[in-house]
């Protein structure tokens, strides 16, 4: 889903870069006030893991692939606002060193798989409740993730489709729907690993899961 | 620090083993822009590594786990940097 360079009108590459620079100065800020040093190894390792997966692309079907975007195992995993740091990391490298994802495209990227993944957090968290069940836990984390690679896609159908490269070839109308179709197939490789991933997770580790223990001591102040 | 390097250690070996797996067909965004006939523009910036892979080296599967490797290392010294600076000094909230 990384947005290269040419696929986006300039205002719309601008307003994203905007857009994305406010979302990271307000994750910045929640950060500074909630985390300490030695969360820094921590969030290292998991933008490494997810930048692995990121490389490893599953076919899906009609000779198309998709990979792992991870926005919601990190938020999950790291809080919300961790995660989003985490993943525009991710992010910046495959653009700075990779050439995947375009440099003016960057805000649009951000957007599209950290803010909304990171976002899917709040997705999670009404899902799941204040349960405890192991059933639950599973099912919100695929439909968290799911629907942030489902609507990571209707941003990019949106953000492409006002661009004049698309615009010829039928614009938001066409850009929309295929990116959704595409996408909401991808999305179950994505909710199938990030729900497989965090279950074991939290079965094996559950104090590793910073996300959930946020939403633990909201539920028992 | 020990953990922290055996941590690294199996993200590296998850890309040993999975790179041959690795599908090349087009992912979604792709597919959607050859389908409509819309070819990506040559890049002003080429990054590094393009494609994931280290120009120097012949093998592709060896070309491509180099990449990763870099990959990694790259984004574990910019996320602890990244981390440093961001976490503030003192230990609240969890953890």
């Amino acid at each position: 889903m990384h947005i290269p360079d040419g696929f986006l009108s300039p205002t719309v590459a601008i307003t994203m870069l905007l857009v994305a620079f406010i979302f990271l100065a307000f994750s910045w800020r929640k950060v500074q006030s909630t985390h300490s040093h030695s969360y820094a190894a921590v969030l290292a390792i998991s933008s490494a893991f997810v930048f692995a997966a990121q490389m490893i692309n599953y076919p899906i079907a009609f000779g198309t692939s998709g990979h792992l975007v991870g926005g919601t195992f990190l938020a999950v995993l790291l809080g919300p606002w961790a995660g989003m740091l985490s993943m525009s990391i991710v992010l910046l490298m495959q653009a700075l060193f990779f050439a995947d994802g375009g440099l003016l495209a960057f805000g649009a990227n951000i957007f599209n798989m950290a803010v909304i993944g990171a976002l899917s957090f709040f997705i999670f968290k009404y899902l799941n409740g204040n349960s405890t069940s192991p059933r639950r836990f599973a099912s919100s984390i695929f439909v968290a993730s799911w629907l942030s690679v489902f609507l990571g896609a209707l941003a990019c159908g949106l953000e492409i489709g006002f661009s004049p490269v698309f615009a010829n070839a039928g614009g938001l109308w066409i850009t929309v729907p295929s990116m959704l179709f595409w996408h909401a197939i991808i999305g179950v490789g994505e909710g199938l690993i990030s729900m497989s991933l965090l279950t074991a997770i939290q079965r094996l580790n559950p104090s590793l899961l910073g996300g959930l223990m946020l939403l633990k001591k909201k539920a028992t102040p | 620090m020990r953990k922290y390097v055996i941590a690294i250690a199996v993200v590296i070996v998850f890309l040993a083993i999975f790179i041959p797996f690795a599908s090349s067909s087009p992912d979604g965004l792709e597919r959607v822009a050859e389908t409509l006939g819309i070819k990506q523009s040559a890049s002003f910036w080429k990054g590094i590594m393009k494609d994931y892979s280290v120009s120097l080296v012949g093998n592709p599967y060896l070309s491509t786990l180099l990449a990763g490797i870099f990959g990694v290392l790259l984004v574990i010294v910019f996320s602890l940097v990244l981390g440093k600076v961001v976490t503030g000094k003192k230990a609240v909230a969890y953890q």
